[in-house]
C-alpha cells in the first residue's frame, strides 16, 4: 500500500468534512477537521485557504493571514489566497480598525484579570462595534454579563457569537448556563407568591417587568374608574359654579348695553324733543311775525280807510250809509289816539244815520226772504252798534242767519239778543226761536216765523 | 453555575497583524509524511 496515496486520502476526507461545517457554519468544527487535514499534508492548499476562510469568518483576520501567507509559500502561483492576501492589503483602514478592535480585546482580557470588569465591559461594547464578526469578543462580554447577572444582556450577545458559529463549545455551553439559571429562577418564582415577570424584546435589549398581579389590574380600574369621576366632578363644578358666573357677567354686560342704548335713545329724543320745540318756537315767532305783518297790514288799511271816510265825509257827496260802509272796514284798536279820536268823531256824526238807513233796508230784505241782502245789512248795523233798537237788530241778525240755514250763527245772536236784552220784547222771540232751532236740530227742520215790526 | 474565574482563563489574546510574521515562522508545518520518515528514520539507525 502506498502509504502516500493514503495520507493524501486522509487529508482529503478531513478536508472535505471541514467544508461541510464551514457550509452550515459550524466554524470550530470545521477548524479542527481542517486542521486534521494539514496534519495528513501540510501541502493540502485547498485545506489551508479554507482554514484561513473559516478563521476570517470568526473575525480572526491575523490567524487567517497566516495560513494564506503559508499557502502562499508553499504555492506561489495559482493560488487563492494570493488573491485574499490582495484583497486584505487593499482595504488596509478597515484592516487597521480590526487590529485595533483586537488590541482593545486583548487589552480587556488584561482588565478582567485585574478585576477592571466594568472597564472591560465597556471596552468589549466598542470592540464589537468595530468589528462584529470577533466571535471571542461576544463569547468575553457574555461571559462578563453573566457573571454581572445582566442574563438578558448576555442572552443577547450569546445570540450573535451563535450566529458567528454555530456549533462553539463556549457559546453553548453560555447558553446552556443560562438556561439553567432561568429555570432555577422560576422554580424560586413558583415557591414563592406569584409575581411573575413579563419579558419581551425591544430592539437589543431584553425587558424583564414584574407582571401586573391581580390588585394592580383592579387599581388600574379603579384609577379609570377615578378619573371618570374627578371628570363629572369637574363638569358638575363648571355647570353649577362657573356656568352661572359666566352666564351672569354675559346678562350685566347685555344689561349694561341696553342702558347705553337706552341713554343714548333718550339723549336722542331729548335732542328731537328739544329741536321740535326750537321748530315750534320758530313757527310761533313765524305766526307772530306773520300776525304781526298781518296787524300792520290791517293798521295800514285801517288808517287808509279811515281818510277815506274822512275825505267821503268833507266831500258831502256820499251818503251816510256809504261812507259806513267804508267805516265798518276800519278797525278802530288798530289806530293811534288820534286816529282813534278822529274815528270817534266821525261814527258819531254818520253811524246813527247809516245804521237807521241799513236796517231799514236789512228788515225789508229780510221780509222779502233776500237773506244774504239782510245778513250784509244787518251785520253792519250790529258792527256799527250792537245795541241798536234794544236788541232788534241782534235779533233780525239772528233770524237772517237762521232762515239762511246758518243755525250756529243764528244761534250767537239770538243768544247774545236774548241774553243782553232779557228785559225787551225782543227776548222772548229770541228765547222762542232758540228753542226752535234746538227743536229742529233734533228733528231736523226749522219753522220760519214772522219778522218783528 | 459558571466559575468565573476558570473561564476566564480559556480566553487567550488573539493575535495582531504585528505579530503574522513571527506566527508564520512559529508555525509548524509538520505532517504525517514527516513523522513517517522519522519513524522510518529511527528504524534504520
Amino acid at each position: 500500500m502506498d502509504y502516500t496515496k493514503k495520507i493524501m486520502h486522509q487529508s482529503n476526507y478531513w478536508y472535505n468534512d471541514g467544508l461541510g461545517k464551514a457550509k452550515i457554519r459550524d466554524m470550530s468544527g470545521a477548524i479542527v477537521s481542517l486542521r486534521r487535514s494539514l496534519q495528513y499534508n501540510r501541502g493540502n492548499i485547498a485545506a489551508r485557504n479554507l482554514l484561513g476562510l473559516v478563521y476570517y469568518g470568526r473575525g480572526e483576520v491575523a490567524e487567517a493571514l497566516v495560513e494564506w501567507i503559508i499557502s502562499k509559500n508553499l504555492r506561489p502561483r495559482d493560488n487563492i489566497a494570493n488573491e485574499y492576501i490582495q484583497r486584505i492589503q487593499d482595504a488596509s483602514g478597515e484592516l487597521e480598525v480590526i487590529n485595533q478592535a483586537v488590541k482593545k480585546y486583548n487589552q480587556c482580557l488584561a482588565y478582567c484579570e485585574q478585576n477592571g470588569e466594568d472597564l472591560a465591559l465597556i471596552q468589549l461594547k466598542r470592540v464589537i462595534t468595530d468589528h462584529p464578526t470577533f466571535l471571542k469578543a461576544y463569547q468575553l462580554l457574555a461571559l462578563l454579563y453573566l457573571h454581572t447577572e445582566q442574563y438578558a444582556k448576555a442572552r443577547q450577545v450569546l445570540k450573535s457569537a451563535r450566529k458567528l458559529d454555530t456549533t462553539n463549545d463556549l457559546t453553548l455551553r453560555y447558553m446552556h448556563e443560562l438556561a439553567q439559571n432561568r429555570g432555577q429562577k422560576a422554580r424560586k418564582q413558583e415557591t414563592k407568591k406569584k409575581s411573575r415577570a413579563v419579558e419581551y424584546s425591544l430592539g437589543n435589549e431584553t425587558i424583564i417587568q414584574p407582571a401586573q398581579n391581580a390588585m394592580k389590574l383592579l387599581a388600574g380600574k379603579f384609577t379609570v374608574i377615578n378619573i371618570l369621576i374627578g371628570t363629572l366632578i369637574g363638569a358638575a363644578v363648571v355647570w353649577f359654579l362657573i356656568a352661572p358666573a359666566v352666564q351672569e357677567k354675559k346678562n350685566d354686560e347685555t344689561n349694561k348695553q341696553v342702558i347705553e342704548s337706552s341713554e343714548r335713545i333718550n339723549a336722542l329724543e331729548a335732542q328731537v324733543s328739544a329741536q321740535t320745540r326750537m321748530l315750534d318756537q320758530y313757527r310761533a315767532a313765524g305766526a307772530d311775525t306773520e300776525a304781526d305783518a298781518q296787524n300792520a297790514a290791517t293798521t295800514a288799511d285801517s288808517y287808509e280807510n279811515l281818510m277815506a271816510a274822512v275825505e267821503q265825509y268833507e266831500s258831502e257827496s256820499y251818503t251816510e250809509d256809504v261812507i259806513a260802509d267804508t267805516m265798518v272796514l276800519i278797525n278802530r284798536d288798530t289806530l293811534g289816539a288820534s286816529g282813534q279820536a278822529k274815528y270817534d268823531e266821525l261814527a258819531a256824526a254818520i253811524f246813527p244815520a247809516a245804521c237807521q238807513t241799513k236796517y231799514e233796508t236789512g228788515v225789508a230784505a229780510l221780509n222779502a226772504a233776500n237773506y244774504e241782502g239782510a245778513i250784509e245789512n244787518l251785520s253792519k248795523v250790529v258792527q256799527m252798534d250792537a245795541n241798536y233798537d234794544t236788541g232788534g237788530a241782534l235779533l233780525n241778525l239772528g233770524l237772517a242767519y237762521m232762515r239762511s240755514g246758518d243755525s250756529a250763527t243764528a244761534t250767537t245772536y239770538l243768544q247774545q239778543c236774548y241774553e243782553q236784552f232779557a228785559d225787551s220784547e225782543y227776548a222772548a222771540e229770541a228765547k222762542t226761536n232758540l228753542d226752535a232751532i234746538a227743536q229742529a236740530a233734533v228733528e231736523g227742520a226749522v219753522a220760519p216765523e214772522q219778522p218783528a215790526q | 453555575m459558571l466559575d468565573y474565574e476558570e473561564e476566564l482563563k480559556k480566553f487567550k489574546p488573539s493575535l495582531e497583524v504585528e505579530d503574522i510574521e513571527d506566527a508564520v515562522y512559529q508555525e509548524d508545518l509538520s505532517d504525517m509524511t514527516d513523522l513517517l520518515k522519522q519513524v522510518m528514520d529511527q528504524n534504520n539507525k
